[in-house]
């Protein structure tokens, strides 16, 4: 039965093509705009997945790693004895300007991390290391934001929030989900720039023990300390994620183009087929004159909705690693994890098998008798 | 036209066909056009009749009963021992898998299927092993004389050819009753007559009963029995034909 419905599938190959470039058109789209999405998204977590802690601990109802609420730094002891934790630093985020050398200024936010442990320091450096930040005035910043900053070089003294500081290194694709800069820093430092107290931080990375549990050890933290919150790491990313997704209508947006492409795929496959039933309207009589059941021409329709699944998903898939290879930047990142490729597929074979069911109720009208009538 | 009780009282005499006081009547509307009107007919097993007549005298509505594509308004139709009014939908499409092998004036073979895969169409649709239907389908073509055109899609073949491809395809699943709808009508002169021939020893050889509609009077010499209908009726039962022999011993 495979055999008669790939033959009669690749024998109308005008026709083939077009349900084939319906199905890579619905792949593409779900995968490229899937990517994008994901992509995006994935900058409002940058900084905690990247950031080297087991455990995020903040103000009480935290909700997005980039709007921290100041919390007592001196509550770091507090939880630095809780069984499971190895290791407990400040971390600090603060909103600051960088004066341009053409007199305007910039927005950026401010990172500072512990100077001894380096917890949640930049990471990807292309020029510099990370401990350059030791160095007197030291932050470092993304080369991706040069533009941004008026193309500050490696060694130069900018302007943050009055005070002076050295470009000490280079980052390659630290940005984040706001259009700020992110500049990385120590502690101290970061709190002179941003003005803020260091007696203040904005959360506490944790680090646990090898074998401890996250989630205890978060639970241990909120009992010691119920003025603050504590989550593990993919946790706090994906609070953060959300934050964005339901406060912007960014995964409707997406999730309605995205829909848009599948329909469009759908209509175009469900139309080529039934447009290549109607041609042969006159074989699948031959087929039931000669003794095919309903069951297996149904067979034949579903087995060629799979094979045009099939084929179109894999080329789709080459296309998109093609669009993701060629087309992905820092700026507009284009993320497919397998997770994603795997349910486009599985959802184009689903809007294959249901594009077939309309072909089938047409053929199941046909009378064999056509058959002996012409 | 051969008595009921003659092979109702011996079993060996069991007629391949028997269709007894048939009536079939197409509706349009409030329109009702009847087709057939009291057709009565005894095919004897390994006989080949012919069904004759004028456009619109029942000849394919009498063959789409007898292929069980169509249900007789009221009457008697007994194929090959089964009476085929109890059967369901699911029952006759078995019966005409297994019992029964089409040939189409048209030839309606499937385009994209090499002419090896449009025989062994019915094996496939058995669910026969594809090594066996192949090897089944490879011994029919040379039958036919097409073992070269085996991987040739239809439209690389002649009409004549086509309907030898459909011949093949018919004979395919061996079944007993061979049902053929004005085979030589779109050949010319030469390919209808070696089409016939070619009908006519597979048929022979092996026992098979077969039913010719057709117009071509210059193929009549093929049947055992040439049977007129007209305005719904048989008309004509001539007793079997017996040159017949002789023309395929002619091929």
């Amino acid at each position: 039965m495979w055999s008669i419905a790939l033959k009669t599938l690749v024998a109308d190959r005008g026709k083939l093509l077009t349900a084939l470039v319906g199905v890579v058109f619905s792949i593409a789209l779900m995968n490229v705009q899937g990517g994008f999405f994901l992509g995006l998204i994935g900058k409002a977590g940058l900084l905690v997945d990247h950031g080297q802690a087991d455990i995020w601990v903040g103000h009480r109802q935290m909700h997005n790693v980039d709007f921290p609420r100041d919390i007592p730094r001196r509550w770091v002891n507090r939880i630095r004895g809780i069984p499971g934790i190895a290791r407990a630093e400040p971390y600090l985020l603060g909103f600051t300007d960088m004066t341009l050398p053409s007199g305007g200024f910039e927005q950026v936010l401010v990172v500072g991390v512990d100077r001894a442990s380096l917890l949640g320091n930049a990471w990807n450096l292309v020029k510099g290391r990370p401990q350059a930040i030791l160095r007197p005035q030291g932050v470092i910043l993304d080369e991706c934001e040069v533009a941004k900053l008026e193309y500050p070089q490696m060694g130069e003294i900018r302007e943050l929030g009055g005070r002076r500081s050295r470009i000490v290194g280079m980052t390659h694709g630290i940005l984040g989900f706001l259009v700020t800069p992110y500049v990385f820093t120590t502690y101290e430092r970061a709190a002179e720039y941003t003005k803020k107290s260091t007696d203040m931080c904005s959360y506490f990375l944790v680090e646990l023990e090898p074998g401890a549990d996250a989630k205890q050890v978060c639970a241990a933290i909120r009992r010691r300390s119920p003025e603050l919150d504590a989550f593990p790491k993919n946790t706090y990313s994906w609070i953060s994620v959300n934050y964005w997704m339901t406060r912007t209508g960014l995964g409707i947006s997406f999730g309605a183009a995205t829909l848009l492409g599948l329909l469009v795929g759908m209509i175009i496959v469900a139309q080529t087929l039934y447009a290549m039933v109607l041609d042969r309207l006159g074989e699948f009589g031959t087929l039931k004159a000669i003794g095919a059941t309903e069951r297996q021409i149904c067979l034949i329709l579903l087995a060629q909705a799979v094979l045009m699944a099939a084929v179109g998903s894999l080329i789709g898939l080459a296309v998109v690693a093609a669009i993701q290879h060629f087309f992905s930047t820092p700026w507009a990142l284009i993320v497919i994890p397998w997770w994603l490729s795997l349910s486009s597929c599985a959802l184009v074979l689903l809007i294959c098998l249901v594009a077939s069911l309309l072909p089938y109720l047409r053929i199941r009208k046909v009378d064999p008798m056509m058959v002996l009538q012409s | 036209m051969i008595a009921d009780a003659e092979y109702l009282d011996d079993d060996s005499q069991q007629p391949a066909l028997c269709v007894r006081d048939v009536h079939k009547a197409y509706r349009r509307g409030t329109t009702v056009a009847p087709v057939l009107e009291g057709v009565n007919l005894v095919v004897k097993r390994g006989e080949c009749v012919f069904l004759a007549g004028p456009s619109g005298s029942g000849k394919t509505t009498l063959l789409s009963i007898l292929g069980c594509i169509l249900s007789a308004d009221r009457g008697k139709v007994r194929i090959l021992d089964q009476d085929i009014d109890v059967l369901n939908q699911q029952q006759r499409t078995t019966l005409r898998l297994e019992q029964i092998g089409f040939v189409f004036q048209r030839f309606h073979l499937i385009r994209g299927l090499t002419a090896l895969d449009n025989v062994c169409v019915p094996l496939v649709l058995r669910d026969a092993p594809p090594r066996r239907a192949e090897c089944r389908g490879m011994e029919l073509l040379e039958t036919v004389g097409l073992a070269d055109k085996a991987s040739a899609q239809p439209r690389n073949l002649s009409a004549g050819q086509c309907q030898r491809v459909a011949l093949a395809r018919a004979l395919a699943g061996d079944p007993n009753l061979i049902l053929a709808d004005e085979p030589t009508a779109a050949l010319d002169a030469a390919n209808g007559r070696q089409t016939m021939k070619l009908l006519r020893r597979l048929t022979s050889q092996e026992g098979k009963t077969t039913v010719v509609v057709t117009h071509d009077q210059r193929i009549f010499q093929f049947a055992d029995r040439v049977l007129r209908l007209e305005n719904g009726r048989i008309v004509e039962d001539p007793e079997p034909v017996p040159k017949t022999l002789a023309a395929i011993s002619d091929g």
